[in-house]
């Protein structure tokens, strides 16, 4: 369990890529990836191509990292989670509540 | 000559009469009693046809004084018992088709009974159904879909309270570290206070070799130094101890992360296969309520068929009453037969005028032809259709 951290040529921009589980483990790393980055309008972009299994934490991380993206005006996207992985954010309802690109 | 052709109708009327009633036990449809009731009118019209030419050959032989009495009288006498035989052979088998029709009528009817009860509690039953789908039973008129939907939506809530409970948690978590952050803090803090308290020790140590060396003059002074000393001594105990409670305080810090973290993750593993449950069960619900409305329509069409077949089968059930009628009518031809048989008895060779007696059984005859008619006009079978009337037989 990793968490991957790109920034782009533009800065308004970070990529976080998350392998294997997206669990409790991971939310100091987590918030460390995204609490640093305070430019107004920043789109975060969480890469789930490589998690295989989520819990109820990782939910409230990316709720967290949302809430964090809204005060910067900026916005949350997921790309490619896995089927598992999709699931899970089906039930939680998370494609109300932001884009998830499968 | 006579008597070889009666004996041959006699014996068609008792053959056909047996016909009906071995059609009779083995289905009753009232049509096989009609007709068989019919073929055994068409006899009984042949009977008084040959009747009234039997009489006009004894009137003609009469006339002619050419025949021999003894013949005559013979032949009657064969001729009533034959009849009266086949006239008690005829009243038994009359007596028996009325007792089979009247057993038969009975079954029928309980059954009919028993069936419209059967099909009366059917519908109460079909009601209920339909009620029962309507409803769960309780005054807000829950469905069951409505109910499942109501599941899927506690689901959902459910699932949102779980989340919420993360996503407080992990904030609770961030500010657990910083408070870890701040007890560092006030760790370091005490590390200076300490380094204050060593410093004023020595810093006493010094006063006190100063004042020893000042000598009596320095005697005060250095009962100053000496309690300096101790409050140094003192402040670096109160720092251990207040160290030691700061590092309980981190114990137990390290206990609240662990307490928050299992509130924080909750498997969703299990959660996702009951919302997949209950979406299987708001399908399955979806289709066993259009089957069961499906069947339900289909049985409140077929109870109301089933009443009115049940009362066609009560309407038909007046052949009943038809058939005795018939029957009834029968006997009545029957005493008509007897009473020709009796007046052959009467003619008695010893009596005289055969000529007169010979004419007086044809009078009779005639007479009995006359009233036999006049019964017959007056039948009291009106109905020739069961159709035509409705009778209630509960």
């Amino acid at each position: 369990m990793t968490v991957k951290k790109f920034v782009g040529e533009d800065p308004k921009s970070v990529s976080i890529a998350i392998e294997d589980r997206f669990d409790f483990s991971l939310h100091q790393q987590f918030r460390d990836a995204y609490s640093s980055s305070n430019n107004s309008g920043t789109r975060f972009v969480l890469e789930l191509a490589k998690a295989t299994y989520m819990d109820s934490s990782a939910l409230g991380m990316i709720l967290l990292l949302k809430d964090h993206a809204e005060k910067l005006s900026g916005e949350v996207v997921i790309n490619n989670p896995s089927e598992a992985v999709n699931k899970i954010l089906e039930i939680a309802q998370f494609h109300k509540l932001m884009t998830i690109n499968v | 000559m006579v008597n070889f052709r009666l004996t041959l109708i006699l014996a068609g009327f008792g053959l056909t009469l047996l016909i009906g009633i071995n059609v009779l036990f083995i289905q009753i449809p009232a049509i096989s009693i009609v007709t068989v009731l019919l073929l055994m009118a068409i006899f009984a019209v042949f009977f008084r046809e040959h009747q009234s030419q039997s009489n006009q050959i004894i009137e003609l032989q009469a006339q002619h004084e050419s025949i021999d009495v003894e013949i005559i009288q013979h032949t009657f006498t064969q001729m009533n018992t034959l009849i009266s035989k086949q006239v008690v052979i005829v009243e038994t088998e009359l007596e028996r088709v009325s007792d089979l029709v009247r057993d038969a009528v009975g079954g029928i009817s309980e059954s009919f009974k028993y069936l419209q009860n059967l099909s009366a509690e059917q519908q109460e039953m079909i009601n209920t159904i339909i009620s029962n789908n309507k409803n769960i039973g309780d005054d807000e008129h829950t469905t069951l879909e409505s109910f499942v939907n109501d599941s899927s939506k506690t689901l959902d809530n459910f699932v949102g309270v779980i989340i919420n409970t993360s996503k407080q948690s992990l904030q609770t978590m961030v500010y657990t570290d910083e408070m870890v952050k701040q007890l560092e803090g006030i760790f370091k803090l005490l590390s200076q206070v300490e380094n204050i308290a060593s410093q004023t020790n020595l810093l006493a140590l010094n006063a006190a070799i100063e004042a020893a060396r000042a000598g009596d003059a320095g005697r005060g002074f250095a009962v100053v130094a000496n309690e300096v000393r101790s409050l140094s001594v003192n402040s670096s105990e109160l720092n251990n101890n207040i160290r030691t409670e700061i590092s309980l305080a981190q114990a137990i810090i390290d206990k609240l992360r662990k307490s928050v973290e299992e509130m924080a993750s909750a498997d969703m593993t299990s959660t996702l296969e009951a919302k997949d449950k209950v979406g299987l069960m708001v399908e399955h619900v979806g289709n066993v309520n259009r089957e069961t409305n499906c069947v339900v329509e289909g049985l409140a069409t077929l109870a109301p068929q089933i009443a009115d077949t049940v009362a066609v089968g009560v309407r038909s059930l007046q052949f009943e009453d038809l058939t005795f009628q018939t029957l009834d009518s029968l006997k009545h031809n029957l005493v008509a037969i007897e009473s020709l048989s009796q007046q052959l008895t009467l003619f008695d060779k010893n009596k005289g005028n055969c000529t007169e007696q010979l004419l007086d059984i044809q009078q009779q005859c005639e007479d009995l032809i006359e009233h036999s008619e006049h019964a017959d006009s007056n039948r009291s079978v009106s109905q020739s259709s069961m159709e035509e009337g409705e009778v209630d037989l509960f």
